[in-house]
């Protein structure tokens, strides 16, 4: 820390601040032109100078790139300071006298007339005064560069490559948004917007967001959603081995610090369009494959994403980041889901563990967690079609038939089958451990698609902080999370943008999960894209509608009650007495706390028996809680009433509730 | 080629010495930009020619030298050992400089005259140009072939690496740098030792690996020092600079050099080549165990890429804008690792000083009082002046010395009037100053500065404003444009200056271009913009009266500034009608043998009656 006095006050800052930040810190106003919080000092307008003493000599500097390192005395308002700003402004308002931001600061200034004309006298109010903050702007903020400087001194000039347009330019407006006179215009917005400039100001922030804060929060710029894989693995969440553990000491392998330093290769605007201030898609460059039809070719992989690495690393018991790679390479060339894929083997390795197959039984591989060669081989017989990987392929619900009708199984193995393959709806588990937080058990086993965390994501909230404890609580958030979410299915948008950055003051508002910042946002930008303006609840409607009319649809198909949410037990509790007691303390405590259990003298298994006794009901009790909060009957129907209220009342949907109510 | 050890380098030395020595004498023909331009090529194949065809070839030995110096007077030839100097040779002079070598004496037409006493001086050690001047960063010009290696080792190149790579440590050569005093010869004139030291432990604090650059963007009009050292003596600055990647620790390098240099460029990269075959730059250079790459980067011409953030930018490939200069590239430079740019003079100072000594070194130049320039300063010589060229003299030696005893004092009898020094932003300086000591400190204080070494000399028919506006149009265009008052304040001054010299001047005028010059100096982002307006600034401090006539008598009393000034035909006139026959607009009107008369309303000032005129009947007013 170094002590510093501005204009008089004292203040203590860390090395390297700027004095501008100080300043800022003192509400010390320093005009300046060319300087944002989002992009570097450029150093350029140099309306920020002030007078520094370093207790040997006073020096004028500019105060939004001039770093700390001494303790130093800032004059902001000397006499020189002020006529040097005079200066500089009386040159630019010569210049440019017609625009606003230059004669807002003149006038502070006292200069009205320049005393000198300017040869280059443009007298438009949108002129470009070459701050150069657009540049940066598309260079820091955007990684691109679209735009740059052409031409030296008088005949210095903003242009797109040889001065023609480019159409690498996707009118992304990150430029036309921080131009401080209007000199960049969107002049050709293909999705003719209701109110343009409405929605720069919120897209805008998200972007500001993501430059000021993504590093520290998510790294989703630098890793994308690899960032996961550590925070996933110190809560306890990282499926590992078919879900049987939230965490491994070898987890550290899978870091996304491994794959940034080591693999991923770009530091490049890589996201799924151009434009996008995320960009969390990531590359790997250059990969010699060891496996497979490319064998030894060196190849550009996509990715990989947490998903990928939970599903084909961790969960197969695998840590080899070259492991992930490989597979998700394969997967993206074959065509195959990594989640399904990485899920899928999981179940069929612990069902090889537990002699539910073997050797025969899979064409000779030794499926056991971990093996890596078995991993790639079965991925590969997926791909040609033959072999046991075909029937890996199809599932785990298809598998557990197929083991079933095709091997000589016990019931208790046809059991157990049950309990371990996490599925729901057909649908593999997405890679999180649902077993200590009931919401979000429910988050996957009442999603309508089927096991996916998209609809709600609420283990921090229920299990972490603890915000939603009752069932009418979780309930709550079961109900608004999927509306929620559905909408940006809705829209046509990314959801990562919601809360995978999160505004600044999000923790001081009065629901975080929801981030309301982010909220009030895709309000303005729904009313500023189509004129018509709604709020947050109508927001929420515009998806209920759907949401309800897509259980009715499933419902038509079969699929629509309480039997199909729910979920296999692996993803409410301890299946085995190895998970029991990898947490025996935290499920005897809940055994005596929640449930007045006594478990003096019991043995694992007879807790592991009366916890999943309970875990079970309070599933179903949290289905009946969240179906009276939709508005479903107590087989998780949509009622007649319901669909009226949401004006979903449309002639085939009341056929198919009438017919089965 | 077999890599060379330290001893090897010594026997070369020998082997060539003695084959030089077989030689009876040697035909130094100056090969720097100048004299090549003016045929000194086509000289040397001739001699060569001549020579081969006499069956003396064996006897005499032809070389083609860098740049001798004396530029005014090329193409220039030197006969060595004899020293004596030949000027403004052509192929006609070949029989005849032969028969003089057989005959052992030597052509006396070709001699340099001395301006007063016309006396032709046969050695160039007694002609006055050369008389005073001391050579270090050219210690080789114009007596080495810098297309050969093996001369550079005959006069002793590479020794001085070896000394420091086999006796010395990092540690101490940054001393003996440091002890010598030696300060950047670009124009900062930072203690080089000093900015060394930063480098290599910034270095070895972060762990990051320095970086060696060797700046040769030599933008500044007239100037052509660098230009001279690399065409000269290409291996004094490759040697500099490994010495000083040891030093700091670095194994990559760069040379900055202007494509405008072809000649350079091409020395260069021949010299990069025959030191690599040597082993003198790759890795294990001199078996020592340390490498060193080192890499041409040719830049496109713009002024401002000599600013050294600006250099290190058009390196990476960015646009070459200097950046902030709280952020040093001896901490943070090229790839943000720690980066020494030096000047080419300066990198050819220092084997030197580690064959010589530190303390050699500082007890050349101006070395009184606490703030002492050491060594020696190159300088291109030109404008209104006898002798132009190139000329190496101890620091602290006065203007006057340089104009008068060097320069041969201001040619067609006219007086001296100004001389600018420090390139464009540099400043001019009266007849006053013409005895102030020339090193870093003296220069600054009298509102110029060294600059990197041009000299232009003005004589009293140049018109100061007129200099003020063209050193500014230069600056205006040559500004990178990034900072408002650089670009801004160049733009508003140039404006101002074309005002006053076209008798459009208004009173306060002298006054606001002071304030623009002021914020410029304070505000501006790098030193380019913070000196830009020294030409103004000098020009008013020391020739506010010729500011005063344009702006309140609508006068150039220097007779320059088109539309102040007016011709007409004074009582001299005979009526010869040699004027008005070759006025290009028929402007002058009269019958022979009367007196004529110029129509100002069609006169464009082209000056040509005044050329034409035998009688000194035309007056400039």
């Amino acid at each position: 820390m170094k002590d510093i006095i501005i204009d008089g006050k004292k203040i203590s800052v860390k090395e390297e601040t700027t004095i501008l930040d100080a300043a800022k810190e003192l509400n010390i106003e320093i005009p300046a032109l060319c300087h944002r919080p989002t992009v570097e000092a450029y150093g350029a307008c140099r309306l920020c100078v002030v007078d520094v003493n370093d207790g040997r000599k006073t020096r004028m500097v500019t105060s939004c790139n001039y770093p700390i390192r001494k303790s130093i005395e800032v004059n902001t308002q000397s006499e020189r300071v002020r006529k040097t700003r005079g200066m500089l402004l009386e040159m630019m308002l010569s210049r440019w006298p017609n625009v606003d931001v230059i004669k807002q600061f003149a006038a502070e200034y006292k200069v009205t007339k320049p005393r000198f004309i300017h040869p280059l006298v443009d007298y438009s109010s949108n002129a470009c005064i070459l701050c150069g903050l657009c540049v940066n702007a598309c260079s820091e903020i955007m990684w691109e560069d679209i735009i740059g400087f052409a031409g030296r001194g008088e005949s210095r000039r903003v242009v797109m490559p040889f001065e023609k347009h480019y159409d690498a330019c996707v009118g992304c407006s990150t430029c036309a948004n921080i131009c401080p006179t209007g000199a960049i215009k969107m002049i050709d917005d293909p999705n003719q917007p209701a109110d343009s400039k409405r929605i720069m100001k919120y897209g805008s922030k998200i972007a500001d967001e993501m430059v000021l804060m993504d590093e520290e929060q998510c790294d989703m710029r630098g890793v994308g959603t690899a960032h996961l894989a550590q925070i996933m693995n110190d809560y306890d969440l990282f499926p590992t081995c078919n879900y049987k553990f939230g965490s491994h000491k070898d987890a550290g392998g899978l870091h996304s610090d491994v794959f940034k330093q080591k693999y991923i290769t770009q530091g490049l605007p890589d996201g799924c369009w151009l434009g996008c201030s995320m960009s969390c898609a990531k590359t790997v460059e250059g990969y010699e494959l060891k496996t497979g039809p490319y064998k030894g070719d060196k190849v550009l992989i996509d990715g990989p994403e947490y998903e990928t690495i939970a599903g084909c690393g961790a969960n197969m018991g695998i840590f080899n980041p070259e492991f992930v790679l490989e597979a998700n390479f394969y997967c993206d060339t074959y065509g195959i889901d990594t989640i399904s894929f990485g899920t899928g083997m999981a179940f069929a390795m612990e069902c090889y563990e537990n002699g539910i197959l073997n050797k025969e039984r899979t064409g000779g591989m030794e499926f056991n967690f971990g093996n890596e060669e078995v991993g790639l081989e079965a991925l590969h017989q997926m791909g040609r079609g033959e072999g046991f990987g075909v029937i890996v392929g199809q599932g785990i619900r298809r598998m557990k038939q197929i083991f079933a009708e095709k091997f000589d199984l016990t019931k208790k193995q046809i059991k157990f089958m049950q309990d371990i393959g996490m599925e729901a709806k057909g649908m593999e588990y997405s890679e999180y451990v649902t077993k200590e937080s009931l919401a979000m058990q429910g988050g996957y086993g009442l999603a309508l698609k089927g096991a996916q965390h998209d609809e709600a994501w609420l283990i921090f909230m229920d299990m972490v902080n603890n915000q939603i404890p009752t069932f009418e609580d979780k309930a709550e958030a079961l109900h608004y999370f999927p509306m929620f979410r559905t909408w940006f299915g809705l829209m046509g948008l990314c959801k990562l943008p919601w809360n995978d950055v999160e505004p600044a003051d999000n923790a001081e508002t009065d629901e975080p999960a929801k981030v309301p910042g982010h909220v009030e946002g895709y309000v303005n930008f729904f009313s500023a894209m189509t004129g018509k303006e709604i709020d947050k609840h109508e927001l929420i409607l515009q998806s209920e509608r759907v949401y309800n009319f897509q259980r009715v649809f499933n419902y038509r198909l079969g699929f629509g009650t309480r039997e199909h949410d729910s979920i296999p037990y692996r993803s409410a509790g301890p299946v085995t007495i190895e998970e029991y007691e990898s947490r025996a303390e935290r499920y005897d405590k809940q055994l005596v706390e929640k449930w007045d259990y006594d478990i003096k003298g019991k043995t694992s298994e007879e807790k592991r028996d009366y916890l999943r006794k309970m875990r079970e009901a309070d599933y179903q009790k949290l289905c009946d809680a969240v179906y009276k909060r939709r508005g479903w009957n107590e087989n998780g129907i949509p009622t007649i009433q319901k669909m009226k209220e949401l004006k979903m009342d449309l002639p085939e949907v009341l056929a198919v509730l009438k017919k089965n109510n | 080629m077999k890599k060379l050890t330290p001893d090897q380098i010594e026997i070369i030395q020998d082997k060539r010495i003695n084959e030089l020595r077989k030689y009876k004498a040697s035909l130094m023909v100056c090969a720097g930009t100048g004299c090549v331009s003016a045929g000194s090529l086509t000289l040397k194949e001739l001699l060569d020619n001549k020579l081969k065809k006499k069956g003396l070839q064996d006897k005499y030995l032809v070389v083609p030298t860098g740049c001798n110096g004396f530029c005014a007077q090329g193409p220039i030839l030197v006969i060595q050992p004899q020293g004596i100097f030949y000027q403004k040779v052509s192929s006609e002079d070949i029989t005849d400089i032969i028969e003089s070598l057989e005959n052992g004496t030597y052509v006396e037409r070709l001699l340099y005259k001395d301006k007063e006493s016309e006396i032709s001086i046969p050695k160039m050690e007694n002609i006055k140009f050369f008389g005073k001047q001391k050579l270090i960063a050219l210690r080789n010009k114009g007596i080495i072939n810098p297309e050969n290696i093996d001369d550079s080792i005959a006069r002793g190149a590479y020794l001085s690496l070896a000394k420091v790579l086999h006796q010395m440590t990092q540690e101490e050569i940054i001393e003996e740098v440091k002890k010598s005093e030696l300060r950047g010869r670009g124009g900062g004139g930072f203690l080089t030792g000093l900015k060394w030291e930063v480098s290599y432990k910034t270095g070895k604090d972060r762990n990051k690996t320095p970086y060696i650059i060797c700046n040769a963007d030599e933008g500044d009009p007239g100037a052509f020092m660098d230009r001279s050292i690399v065409e000269a003596d290409p291996h004094a600055v490759i040697e500099g600079m490994t010495i000083g990647a040891r030093a700091i620790g670095a194994s990559e390098g760069f040379v900055y050099i202007r494509k405008e240099y072809p000649l350079a460029l091409k020395r260069l990269r021949i010299a990069i080549k025959q030191a690599k075959d040597y082993g003198l730059l790759g890795e294990n250079i001199l078996n020592s165990g340390f490498n060193f790459e080192t890499h041409i980067h040719r830049g496109a011409g713009a002024f401002v890429c000599g600013e050294s953030t600006a250099l290190i930018a058009s390196i990476g490939g960015k646009a070459g804008e200097p950046i902030a200069s709280y952020i040093y590239p001896a901490e943070t430079g090229f790839r943000n690792n720690p980066t020494i740019v030096n000047n080419v003079e300066t990198w050819a100072n220092i084997p030197v000083i580690i064959e010589k000594g530190a303390d050699w070194f500082a007890s050349i130049g101006s070395i009184e009082g606490s703030k002492k320039s050491t060594g020696t300063k190159v300088f291109s010589l030109v404008g209104d002046i006898e002798n132009t060229g190139l000329v190496e003299v101890p620091m602290g030696i006065t203007l006057r010395e340089i104009i008068y005893d060097i320069g041969g004092g201001i040619p067609n009898g006219r007086d001296f009037k100004a001389i600018q020094t420090g390139g464009p932003s540099g400043g001019c300086l009266p007849k006053i100053h013409l005895d102030l000591r020339i090193d870093f400190d003296t220069l600054t204080e009298a509102g110029s500065m060294m600059g990197s070494g041009g000299l232009i000399v003005m004589d009293d028919k140049t018109c100061m404003v007129d200099i003020a506006k063209y050193f500014i149009d230069f600056l205006k265009d040559e500004s990178c444009g990034k900072c408002t008052p650089c670009r801004e304040g160049l733009i508003n001054l140039s404006n101002i200056l074309t005002r006053i010299t076209k008798g459009e001047g208004k009173e306060n005028d002298i006054e606001l271009m002071k304030e623009i010059a002021e914020t410029m100096e304070l505000a501006s982002l790098c030193a380019l913009g913070q000196t830009a307006a020294n030409p103004v600034l000098s020009t008013i401090k020391y020739f506010r009266d010729e500011y005063e006539a344009h702006i309140k008598d609508k006068k150039c009393p220097a007779g320059v500034c088109k539309e102040l000034i007016k011709y007409k035909i004074n009582d001299n006139c005979t009526g010869c009608t040699i004027c008005a026959k070759n006025c290009p607009v028929d402007a002058i009107s009269g019958k022979p043998k009367e007196m004529h008369f110029i129509d100002q309303a069609k006169c464009i000032k082209c000056d040509i009656c005044n050329e034409v005129c035998n009688f000194e009947a035309i007056t400039v007013e």
